[in-house]
């Protein structure tokens, strides 16, 4: 699992661009499920974090992408029974596409992609939007669990109500969620500016970068390629 | 080094955060800024960092700055941030979800610096503040100490002329308070001159040379440390405990019925090597107690507080609050007899306004936050702890110490029979220690109890009733706090006994 972490972000975002291809040209649900299935049970063989939400997330997900096409294709005068094969095959697109990039957000770390960026010379600019778009969103989440045990702590009963009632103190997260988020763009930007980001400057990194990128460093600070 | 000439600074109109303040820094100074939570030490530092009026502009700014001979206002963004280092205060606003190396290498890799001299420069500041074991970890799961380590090696990593530290002790054990004071002595040579915060004067005494005290905004001149830490009247004035205090008579206390009973308790959560962070704690607390938990920085009193509120799962033992088991119970139920302050309090904070965040804690059990009885309730309160007039502010807005003051009124406002304070922020000036008095008397007074998770010994010695003391997973001592101080348990963790430098250590 560790070495999945450690697989070049850019060596991840081409492998879960080409499944997201792969799942909107499959044929039809005969492949198309399966590949979804395939996906799903390679993020919990490897113990993505978080998937117990991702999971509640996409059956969500599913059932309102089959729910809307059946209405949709009853409406054009097709049957359940026909519509729901083509239903279910666009939901297992969905699951596809989203399981891959919630693999590739999940096992890759700003300090990572920042890396991958900085060696393939990208700007800074670029390096930035980059690391912020893919690594912000597990902080995010991370923050949203926080105001969850936050409201709980605090005598909130946010687990033994209805369902309904759970929704709505989970939007309820949404304003502190919103605090937080610009408090975390504060952070970032003060570290930003002490610690002399500039755009017009390219970065360089202290990690040896191959199709694997260095985790920690090694007691032997010489640059090499340290098996990576 | 660094010259503060007639510097003023105001957020608003009523008063000046900084007044006509003067200050020099020579070249081998090591300089503590000693003041009151509020009296402006964070504005000052933020001044001498650059960070005022470079990144935050207030309405009011004068005076000059000069580094290194050179006024300020001449010096570029990234040069300026290369010549003077800074910690915050609040070290979390500097970082973001690195990695350790990262956090460090960040300037270096920013100035486009080649990738063997960031590797040997990271290799070396790793080893010399001792921070080899954190490799490889993400800034953000580390404990609060030792973020403010890393922020001090990210903050070096450029070899900066000045380093800023504003309140590096905040969150540190006695031996981390040590281990940080040894280190800075360890990099005089990396360190030209060095301007530190705080309101704990006697933990950095063997590391600076001379204090200046704030006293609402306004700087005393630089005087030599040594002499003045002899002294009572001016640490007072400031509104600062002084670091030679005597030591207080303690309150009898007559314990009544338990509140709270821990048995047996075994956490899930486990260490690196594989041991639940704790084993085998038990321990209870009686109705008008204020019973005092200390352990080293990461030795699991966070996650002993979070399993007693079931945020934390637990693989055995037994929780009893008022008597009665709490299997089943959530963690709401739980927080309804037992309030919890974190020492960051904005990990509790999410209503709108500080009114909101009382009412809310009044009536969390019955959701009537339109209850005009509550209202008044939770008014009467933040006056009782002088937040009476942020009522209406976001709680966000506020500063640490003034958040850990709402945590106060919102505890006592729910009436809850116990209350949990971890590592409160406002016990380290006079204000603020009366203020945390008040609210532990009328705990006691009314027949509820408080637990204090604390570094500060001398407050523990002040105020507790009983001391518990948690090592390698257990409580090791449970007893008098007289008798823990001279404890084996005690002696394990190797920190000086409160008040010993008076020779009154019991």
């Amino acid at each position: 699992m560790t070495r999945l972490y450690d697989i070049n972000f850019f060596v991840k975002l081409l492998a879960g661009f080409a499944m997201m291809l792969a799942a909107w040209f499959m044929p039809g649900w005969h492949y198309g499920v399966p590949l979804a299935a395939a996906n799903v049970l390679f993020l919990a063989l490897v113990r993505v974090p978080g998937l117990r939400g991702y999971l509640k997330g996409m059956t969500i997900l599913v059932v309102l992408v089959i729910a809307s096409w059946l209405v949709n294709l009853w409406v054009q005068g097709i049957a359940p029974a026909q519509g729901l094969p083509i239903a279910a095959n666009m939901a297992a697109r969905l699951v596809t596409t989203t399981a891959a990039f919630y693999f590739i957000m999940e096992t890759s770390s700003p300090g990572s992609i920042l890396a991958a960026c900085s060696k393939a010379g990208l700007p800074p600019a670029v390096t930035l939007v980059l690391s912020l778009t893919f690594g912000i969103i597990p902080m995010l989440r991370e923050d949203f669990e926080r105001i969850a045990d936050a409201q709980r702590a605090r005598g909130m009963e946010v687990d033994n109500v209805p369902l309904h009632t759970r929704l709505r103190f989970a939007l309820a997260r949404g304003v502190p969620l919103l605090v937080q988020a610009i408090r975390m763009a504060h952070s970032i930007s003060l570290s930003l500016s002490i610690y002399g980001f500039d755009m017009r400057r390219k970065r360089t990194t202290w990690r040896n970068v191959g199709l694997l990128v260095e985790p920690r460093l090694s007691l032997s600070t010489k640059d090499g390629n340290n098996g990576l | 080094m660094l010259y503060l000439d007639n510097v003023s600074v105001g957020f608003d109109d009523a008063q000046s955060a900084l007044a006509e303040a003067d200050l020099r820094i020579a070249e081998g100074q090591r300089l503590l800024v000693c003041g009151a939570a509020g009296s402006g030490k964070s504005t000052l530092i933020n001044v001498a960092a650059g960070l005022i009026p470079r990144l935050v502009t207030p309405p009011h700014f004068a005076g000059t700055v000069f580094v290194n001979g050179r006024d300020i206002g001449e010096f570029t963004k990234d040069e300026l941030f290369a010549t003077v280092g800074i910690v915050s205060q609040n070290v979390e606003e500097q970082l973001w979800d690195l990695h350790v190396e990262d956090t460090i290498a960040f300037p270096l890799e920013n100035r486009g610096v080649e990738k063997q001299v960031i590797r040997d420069r990271l290799a070396e500041l790793l080893d010399s503040l001792e921070l080899r074991a954190l490799s490889g970890r993400r800034v953000l799961t580390l404990s609060g100490g030792e973020r403010r380590m890393v922020a001090i090696a990210a903050a070096l990593a450029s070899r900066p002329s000045l380093l800023v530290l504003d309140e590096p002790t905040t969150g540190l054990d006695p031996a981390a308070r040590g281990r940080l004071v040894r280190i800075l002595n360890e990099l005089a040579d990396e360190i030209p001159a060095l301007l530190v915060s705080d309101q704990d004067p006697a933990s950095l005494l063997e590391t600076i040379d001379s204090v200046a005290l704030l006293t609402d905004g306004r700087l005393t001149p630089a005087a030599p440390a040594d002499s003045l830490v002899r002294e009572e009247a001016p640490w007072r004035t400031a509104g600062v405990l002084p670091p030679h205090r005597r030591r207080e008579a303690r309150k009898p206390v007559t314990p009544g019925e338990t509140l709270l009973s821990v048995s047996g308790l075994r956490t899930r959560l486990a260490r690196p090597d594989g041991r639940p962070v704790l084993e085998d704690v038990g321990f209870e607390v009686r109705t008008g107690e204020t019973v005092a938990l200390i352990g080293r920085n990461g030795a699991g009193k966070t996650t002993l507080f979070q399993s007693v509120l079931g945020l934390s799962r637990i693989t055995a033992g037994d929780i009893a609050i008022g008597g009665r088991k709490t299997d089943g119970w959530t963690a709401a139920q739980r927080a309804r007899s037992i309030a919890y302050l974190p020492q960051n309090m904005r990990r509790i904070l999410f209503n709108m306004t500080v009114l909101e965040e009382v009412v809310f804690a009044i009536t969390a059990s019955t959701g009537r936050k339109d209850d005009p009885e509550a209202a008044a309730k939770a008014t009467a309160t933040l006056e009782k702890y002088d937040l009476g007039p942020l009522a209406e502010k976001n709680p966000f807005a506020l500063s640490a110490r003034q958040q850990a003051l709402l945590g106060l009124a919102c505890a006592e406002a729910a009436e809850t029979p116990l209350a949990i304070l971890d590592e409160p922020l406002l016990a380290r000036d006079i204000r603020g220690r009366d203020l945390l008095m008040l609210f532990l008397d009328t705990m006691r007074s009314s027949g509820r109890a408080a637990m204090l998770i604390s570094h500060d010994l001398e407050l523990i010695d002040d105020v507790a009733s009983r001391t518990l003391i948690l090592d390698a997973g257990k409580i090791v001592f449970d007893g008098d706090p007289d008798a823990g101080w001279t404890s084996p348990a005690f002696r394990t963790l190797g920190w000086p006994a409160p008040y010993s430098l008076l020779g009154e250590a019991a």
